[in-house]
């Protein structure tokens, strides 16, 4: 039961609500950045389970926009560690439905669900401040359900994996990359569509790594650093050979960091030291 | 020395049963759902077996313009305001009902009034064909169906 709930410095949350706020607003711009044009022609609108469990009203132009703003306000208000329980509570369900228009139209992207869960989780906080030291197992609660989100993802995505050869071993042996390639051209992927075997090889390196990724979860110091690093750089190859990227689960990677050792002042020098 | 804040009893318990219960959703979604369940659907990007001899289809709009040329319908957000990923997805449903083209249309001169307008769209189904894993000559196009543009 612990397990769920260690105890740990509040300061870790502050750094997270700061960067996770600022991210949400980057993403909106960025990654999920069509829910206004869905407001505006809701031709492709297909809604979601959980906007039809809901009862979601379609995207109109009013409807976007109002909740633009309000994300907007209540993730500046959010990122500054002010009333962090009443604009965390806001971010949360606006930003899952903001998503969910997003991703209404036939196509879900896999990235989100550390991010979206953050959010859900950070407000269960109360006030935090960038250096405080004084130990939570509130805030251990929120940094574990994080952690195992983004472990989740990599997890699962290799039981997807498994689920679509049927259970078995199919998918590291397929063409799966070669077709990602073809369907997404690029010099590096070109290259690469003239050496099958190099693909198959990552394909391999990339379920095997997803599977263990769990083990991540309880190592410890430098050794969970390069687990981290080791998904970090995973996700630079695939940005490279699929022109994908992950950054909403990659920034959430920050869960796992000290964040809390980082000196605030001081010259404006920051010190992170590895995880302990 | 900093100050350790402990769980109270019920605090805990509520806590330990939201993690829980969202791993079982997660693992249900993953091993039986579908994208339908987001965020708890399956991880499914790439989750495919590609068979070493199939047909990659790829599919496109292309457009004649009121210039005159044809061009390959840029099928983003910046572009015509929707995604491949969209179009691809819901390419039944345009072949069964070609005036949703119109959006893309609409789209494209919205965000691009001072560029060359659709006059009418195409939507096209590039085939490549795998021979032993490997790439074996270039696409063929098919076309799915075609939408002359509403003014």
């Amino acid at each position: 039961m612990s397990w769920f709930t260690p105890p740990i410095a509040l300061g870790r949350i502050a750094w997270l609500r700061t960067v996770l706020y600022l991210f949400v607003v980057l993403d909106m711009h960025a990654f999920v950045r069509d829910t206004l044009d869905k407001g505006e022609h809701p031709g492709f609108y297909q809604p979601l389970f959980l906007a039809r469990l809901l009862d979601l009203p379609k995207p109109t132009v009013a409807n976007t926009t109002t909740l633009y703003v309000v994300l907007i306000a209540a993730c500046l208000v959010g990122a500054s560690n002010y009333f962090p329980r009443v604009a965390g509570w806001i971010v949360a369900p606006a930003f899952t439905w903001w998503v969910l228009i997003g991703m209404s139209d036939g196509k879900v992207d896999h990235d989100h669900l550390a991010l979206v869960i953050a959010l859900w989780v950070l407000p269960t906080v109360g006030r935090a401040s960038y250096g405080d030291q004084t130990r939570s197992e509130a805030a251990g609660w929120v940094v574990r359900c994080i952690q195992i989100c983004v472990i989740a993802t990599y997890f699962l995505s290799a039981v997807a994996k498994l689920r679509s050869g049927h259970w078995t071993l199919a998918w590291p042996s397929s063409a799966v990359l070669t077709w990602a390639i073809v369907r997404r051209p690029h010099p590096v992927g070109e290259w690469l569509l003239h050496h099958p075997w190099m693909l198959h090889v990552m394909q391999w390196v990339g379920i095997v790594a997803e599977f263990c990724s769990p083990v991540i979860l309880w190592l410890r110091g430098r050794w969970q650093l390069l687990g981290a690093l080791f998904f970090l750089g995973f996700h630079a190859a695939t940005t490279a050979i699929l022109l994908i990227h992950f950054l909403p689960t990659e920034v959430c990677w920050l869960a796992f960091a000290p964040l809390e050792r980082i000196r605030v002042g001081r010259a404006r020098r920051t010190y992170l030291v590895a995880a302990g | 020395m900093p100050t350790e804040q402990k769980l109270g009893r019920r605090g805990r318990i509520a806590r330990v049963a939201v993690a829980v219960t969202g791993i079982v959703l997660l693992v249900n979604g993953s091993v039986r759902g579908s994208d339908d369940l987001w965020p708890f659907g399956p991880m499914s990007q790439y989750a495919m077996v590609v068979a070493d001899d199939e047909s990659i289809v790829f599919t496109r709009i292309s457009a004649v313009t009121d210039a005159g040329t044809t061009v390959d319908v840029p099928l983003n957000i910046e572009g015509a305001g929707v995604a491949r990923a969209e179009i691809e997805a819901r390419a039944g449903e345009i072949i069964s009902n070609p005036s949703l083209l119109q959006q893309v249309a609409d789209g494209w001169a919205r965000k691009h009034p001072d560029k060359p307008k659709y006059v009418s769209l195409a939507l096209i189904q590039d085939t490549t064909q795998l021979v032993h894993g490997r790439v074996e000559g270039p696409p063929s196009p098919r076309v799915l169906t075609t939408w002359k543009v509403r003014p």
